[in-house]
């Protein structure tokens, strides 16, 4: 916190104009509380839930929340879009996992690169970042590790790069889409963009970036492809079908996703946010598919949305008591109309940061700054153009560490159990490689798609 | 009828018993499970037979259930793939699980009735139990011998 900033938030009033003190008291106990949540996050010295929880309780004591405030205001209360969509995209995830397809079409993909490693790692590759602009990273990359264990077993070659490679992918790949990584939903609801906004700007991107970091694997992994011709019988001989117990299940749930995808590129024309499309979707799946709650609920991570919300309410918190507004003008003034250089800052700055901390609190408590200045541009050509800055960077960087994203933690676990053990800087020495790539890349594109010739 | 009554011959293995030595030995002997003893030859933990199939299933097997339906008829072999080159030690539960005290052992006295035999069986999912006398295994009750002795005929 700057001291111009400070004296700002004293002499002036809160920006939503409530009626939250913004006395220096409750202002500095209100910063001392979110730094001491974030640290308490990043260093895990206490779990993330509960130390979002006790940010979000020590808010409301010192009186920069309150109900009101927490759970129905659209700015600084908890984002239900937000929830809501990750709990209908989790319950379609958990009926989709049961059907077997990741299951059929990695070792599918396995029998048609007819056991040469390289070549089941791009297609691995290719699956799992398709899959993840669709559905949860973690959960692609839980359903994508085991098969590929069992993939290198047959071939007689170690995981450990299949593995890293898969989740670079998968952070890659979710980076794509409005629903592909947590970071762009908590963008799309607050800057409300729409699915197709995130495919126009994202994508064209995210494909050639994916070309980009195969191209790349093949020398980061080199080691990683030793080809065993007498082994190829051994993967040749496994049967991919067997994985479908109930095709019934599966062409159920494909056509149920399908609709979901339809209703996602839809949604604006048909005035539902996305969060009723992932519900109404969740809702039909789970009638057609028959399973037991249990089934259905298997996947829903209760803590993380736990999380969020408490993450919500601390950022929430700061918006209420001026913070973010005292922030967002003194950003405002340093940007100028410079919004390229704006958009640089963004792009490189988070996605150190989103290396270093999880960038779901990252880019939870930046969009509300991002926004002040989206609005202060005013239309003005490239000041929209910071939503893309802060999602490349935000989604990029979760690649940079073996921290850097859930997906990372999840397959360095599965890596463990298995009798791979990864460390930390076996996994980081590969991911700042494809991240530094990347966002270099990325950069370039910024550029010339929206401040070279505006 | 007491423990020492039921008690029969049985093999044990240690822990540094090579795991593929330990399950021929199940095999061959048509053994319910293994009595593992520690370094001073008292029992330490039974390995029941579906215990040493855990650990001889690959973990990816095991994380993703769907996976054991892929493999083919001839590939028998990977099944047991786990077991190479590991130990009885190896296979057992983590460390946690192991018995504390000398109550969570599969143990039970030469003059225990069959009733307490049963409970020992029971508490700990245990299809063996051993019968110590001062320091010394007598012999192990199986599941299959104490049922036998107690079913009406």
């Amino acid at each position: 916190m700057t001291g111009l900033a400070a004296a700002a938030l004293v002499t002036g009033e809160t920006t939503n104009g409530n009626e939250f003190s913004a006395s220096t008291p409750v202002v500095v106990l209100a910063i001392a509380v979110f730094v001491g949540a974030y640290v308490f996050i990043a260093t895990e010295w206490v779990h993330r839930v509960a130390a979002a929880l006790g940010g979000a309780a020590l808010m409301v004591v010192i009186g920069a929340t309150d109900a009101e405030a927490a759970f129905f205001s659209e700015e600084t209360g908890v984002d239900w879009h937000v929830i809501f969509l990750l709990l209908g995209m989790m319950i379609i995830v958990s009926v989709v996992k049961q059907t077997g397809v990741f299951e059929y079409l990695a070792i599918w993909a396995a029998k048609k690169a007819k056991g040469r490693p390289y070549a089941i790692l791009a297609m691995l590759c290719t699956i799992t970042a398709v899959a993840s602009a669709l559905l949860d990273n973690v959960t692609t990359v839980l359903l994508v590790a085991p098969v590929t264990l069992l993939v290198c077993d047959r071939i007689g070659v170690r995981p450990e790069g299949f593995l890293i490679a898969e989740v670079l992918a998968s952070n890659i790949g979710g980076t794509a889409t409005l629903i592909g990584d947590p970071p762009n939903i908590i963008i799309a609801s607050r800057a409300d963009l729409s699915f197709n906004d995130f495919v126009l700007n994202l994508a064209p991107f995210v494909v050639v970036a994916f070309i980009v970091f195969l191209v790349l694997a093949r020398w980061l992994f080199r080691r990683s492809f030793t080809y065993h011709p007498e082994r190829v019988q051994a993967i040749m001989s496994m049967d991919e079908r067997r994985a479908i117990r109930d095709p019934a299940l599966l062409r159920r749930s494909l056509i149920v996703l399908g609709l979901v995808m339809l209703g996602f590129v839809l949604h604006s024309a048909l005035h539902l946010e996305p969060s009723i499309i992932a519900l109404l979707g969740a809702g039909l799946l789970v009638v057609v598919s028959r399973t037991s709650s249990s089934e259905y609920l298997e996947e829903v991570e209760w803590p993380t949305l736990v999380f969020f919300m408490g993450l919500f309410i601390m950022v929430g918190a700061l918006v209420n008591v001026g913070v973010i507004g005292a922030l967002g003008e003194a950003a405002i003034e340093a940007v100028g109309d410079d919004y390229f250089r704006a958009a640089t800052g963004l792009l490189f700055g988070s996605a150190v940061l989103s290396g270093i901390v999880d960038n779901i609190p990252y880019v939870a408590s930046m969009v509300p700054l991002v926004s002040d200045l989206v609005a202060a541009g005013d239309g003005a050509p490239g000041a929209d153009a910071l939503w893309w800055a802060l999602a490349l960077g935000a989604d990029l960087g979760g690649n940079a560490t073996a921290v850097g994203a859930s997906a990372n933690v999840v397959v360095i676990g599965i890596a463990a159990r298995s009798g791979y053990p990864i460390s930390f800087w076996h996994f980081t020495r590969y991911g700042l490689v494809v991240t530094a790539v990347t966002v270099l890349l990325a950069w370039p594109y910024l550029y010339f798609r929206y401040y070279a010739f505006s | 009828m007491r423990a020492r009554d039921l008690a029969e011959q049985f093999p044990v293995v240690h822990l540094d018993t090579p795991a593929m030595d330990a399950s021929r030995l199940l095999v061959d002997r048509a053994l319910p499970g293994l009595v593992v003893v520690d370094r001073d030859g008292l029992p330490l933990v039974i390995l029941p037979g579906s215990q040493v199939l855990r650990f001889a299933l690959p973990e990816y097997v095991e994380e993703d259930r769907t996976l054991a339906a892929v493999y083919s008829e001839s590939d028998a072999d990977a099944l047991c793939e786990g077991l190479r080159g590991r130990t009885v030690e190896e296979l057992m539960p983590s460390r946690q699980f192991l018995p504390k005290k000398a109550a969570d052992r599969p143990i039970v006295d030469p003059d225990a009735n069959l009733m307490e035999v049963a409970a020992v069986m029971a508490e700990q999912h245990s299809p063996v139990v051993a019968v110590v006398d001062e320091g010394q295994i007598v012999g192990v009750i199986t599941v299959h011998r104490l049922l036998g002795a107690a079913l009406p005929r």
